[in-house]
């Protein structure tokens, strides 16, 4: 059990993709990845964060959407697209999709 | 299953999980409540790592037994850092739920999620030992998996 994180940049559109257990010791991995992807020279106008296998995430994962959401700021949306039911439920129960598009597919724009 | 103890450090939780994992499906789980009970087990099993060990300088184990009669699982946490009832943190409130993420207070989250998953959570503090309990209703009529024979 681990958790991968991948960043590509398609024109103005960032994605990280997220796959296996996003849990406090994992977590570090993917909040560098936010940081990596809002320290480019050209900020990204949309962040698209794939997590059709991620099959596991704590609340620790949650802070790091506050994160990416700070580092957004309220101009540049961030889109949780392929979330599993049982993801889904902790997003909805802490009101984190007030705050978040959620899509089943990510079509890109780009 | 036989009690486990591991070092208590972030990177061993996940032997935590996968013990819990095991735990609900002998129980006869569904996934939900499966999925509910390991993120309920994660967040304290986190916290006693950071806030109870890590935080105090302190080094130590946590052990994880799992105890299920007809109709109910328990998870048991023990470990022997400082007391820390998790049951004392500020409650996140309903308004803390509906305020824009990049407004958020970082904290609370974990222990929200834990109390709002399992059907009963139970903290106690015995000698210098604390233990924290998580239980589960089984369904109905769950057969342990590898028990083949059939239900009169």
């Amino acid at each position: 059990m681990a958790l991968t994180v991948n960043i590509e940049n398609k024109g103005k559109e960032a994605f990280i993709t997220l796959a296996g257990q996003l849990d406090s010791a994992a977590a570090p991995s993917f909040r560098d990845a936010v940081d990596q992807v809002f320290a480019q020279p050209e900020k990204p106008e949309k962040l698209i964060i794939i997590m059709n296998d991620l099959e596991y995430m704590a609340s620790a994962g949650l802070r790091c959407l506050v994160f990416a959401k700070q580092k957004a700021g309220a101009t540049v949306p961030i889109v949780l697209s392929g979330v599993t039911e049982e993801v889904y439920e902790t997003i909805e129960m802490t009101g984190f999709h007030h705050s978040v598009e959620i899509v089943e597919n990510y079509a890109s724009n780009a | 299953m036989e009690p486990l103890t591991v070092p208590a450090t972030l990177e061993e939780l996940e032997v935590l999980a996968d013990f819990v994992i095991q735990a609900a499906r002998t129980a006869g789980l569904e996934k939900k409540p499966a999925y509910r009970l390991r993120l309920a087990v994660d967040e304290i099993a986190t916290n006693i790592v950071t806030h109870g060990y890590q935080e105090m300088g302190l080094t130590g184990d946590i052990t994880i037994y799992a105890d299920m009669d007809e109709h109910s699982l328990t998870i048991t946490l023990e470990d022997s850092a400082v007391p820390y009832n998790p049951l004392e943190e500020e409650e996140v409130t309903p308004e803390e739920l509906h305020k824009p993420l990049e407004q958020r207070e970082l904290g609370g989250l974990g222990i929200f999620l834990t109390l709002r998953g399992v059907d009963r959570f139970t903290y106690e503090r015995m000698a210098n030992i604390n233990r924290n309990l998580f239980t589960m209703r089984r369904p109905p009529q769950s057969q342990p998996v590898g028990d083949a024979k059939p239900q009169e």
